[in-house]
């Protein structure tokens, strides 16, 4: 089966673009799926995380998956971020050093996490941020990577892809899982057996909800990150079955994407070039806190 | 007063990174036990380089759902946590506060909302 991809940006359009190839190839088993990028024009780097959604999808119904017809820069970027070693397509040494590789990770693998996040976000192309702007960041990676970690439940993996734009100052990391969803988490834990994927996040988004079980308390982490990007000027989408959500400077928006994303993936952008004091000088002592 | 049993984070859990669920479940058995005995507890993050909410709600945050408020401040104390992961344990903390306090507000608001059938 042929699939067609198209120009592919991290926008509600560029999401539901690689949402509606996941339901094309919906029926697929023990077949061939070939990724035609014919007509993709531009392909953001970081997008190779929720494209691999798809594909992992594929290849756990056992289809040969194949990629064809790569634009000379398409190809060029998908190099130097290591997303074509999945296919043997080869490897180009990112000279620039703007890209957060591609890598799909263990659910339990947060050690490894942080040595690539070691690795790659110190010393390269990639911004030389402050430090508080560094720790926060990474912060809400962890607070993502360790969520769909726990709620994917999908043995697939989590995969993660960065990239920077030095012109912008803006930096993307994205993180997707090929798992059940926010939707089907929430309907779950809450009993609402027709709410609605955007509904799902909103309820997540909600400070205090998680749908954790064991009598513990949680759902802190997107309201942290909220918070983050909000003081950074940047930007969080959260996409997860037909639901789309962006977070700006320009406020909330959710969205009903056309087509059923078959997992969840998390994107964050930040400003690059953010001078905020991150290091609270906090006065709280323990008896404060409790 | 008994002396205080001091917890190691980074030494129990055996890494500097807090950040997963079971390694906060490490933490919170065994800060449990030792209030339980009416021992005052210090939890020491010394060494720690990552913390986040998830962490701090199995460890600490959890607590609130065994001990009460009064014997949670008098016995126990953190230590070798920066100002803004200080923040971040406070809000862990009210979060936790509240959670306890009625478990099931946040889901009974949501009782009718956004109900939208998809495939």
């Amino acid at each position: 089966m042929k699939l067609n991809v198209g120009t592919i940006r991290s926008t509600c359009n560029g999401f539901s673009s690689i949402a509606e190839l996941a339901q094309d190839a919906r029926a697929l088993f023990l077949d061939n799926a070939e990724l035609d990028f014919s007509s993709c024009r531009f392909f953001e780097a970081n997008m190779a995380a929720p494209l691999y959604v798809v594909i992992a999808r594929l290849r756990d119904d056992l289809n040969d998956v194949i990629i064809h017809n790569l634009r000379p820069a398409t190809e060029n970027i998908l190099k130097k971020n290591q997303f074509l070693t999945v296919f043997n397509m080869g490897v180009l040494t990112d000279t620039n050093q703007t890209t957060l590789p591609f890598k799909i990770f263990k659910r339990q693998a947060g050690g490894q996490f942080n040595d690539y996040l070691d690795t790659y976000m110190r010393g390269r192309g990639i911004p030389s941020m402050s430090d508080a702007l560094t720790k926060r960041f990474r912060q809400s990676l962890f607070e993502i990577f360790l969520n769909a970690a726990i709620h994917s439940d999908s043995e697939l993996g989590i995969f993660v892809c960065g990239q920077f734009f030095p012109q912008l100052h803006r930096l993307d990391f994205t993180i997707a899982d090929a798992g059940v969803g926010f939707r089907e988490n929430v309907r779950r834990y809450t009993g609402q057996k027709r709410m609605s994927s955007c509904a799902a996040i909103e309820w997540a988004l909600t400070e205090g909800n998680t749908t954790k079980t064991g009598n513990q308390p949680g759902g802190l982490g997107l309201k942290l990150i909220k918070e983050f990007i909000r003081k950074n000027e940047g930007k969080l989408q959260i996409v997860s079955r037909f639901g789309y959500y962006e977070f700006s400077s320009k406020g909330d928006s959710f969205n009903r994407m056309d087509h059923d994303f078959p997992g969840t993936c998390v994107n964050i952008e930040i400003n690059t070039q953010d001078a905020s004091s991150y290091c609270l000088k906090s006065e709280l002592s323990s008896d404060d806190i409790f | 007063m008994d002396k205080s049993i001091t917890i190691k984070v980074a030494d129990l859990i055996g890494s500097p990174l807090c950040i997963s669920a079971e390694d906060g479940q490490k933490v919170f058995d065994k800060v449990e036990g030792f209030l339980k005995d009416g021992r005052n507890v210090i939890i020491s993050f010394d060494r720690v380089t990552m913390l986040i909410s998830l962490f701090l709600n199995v460890a600490i945050g959890q607590l609130y759902g065994s001990f009460s408020e009064e014997e949670i401040r008098t016995k126990l104390r953190v230590e070798g946590l920066s100002g803004d992961d200080m923040e971040l344990l406070k809000r862990v903390v009210d979060n936790a506060k509240r959670y306890y306090a009625n478990p099931q507000q946040y889901d009974a608001a949501w009782q009718d909302e956004g109900d939208e059938d998809e495939q």
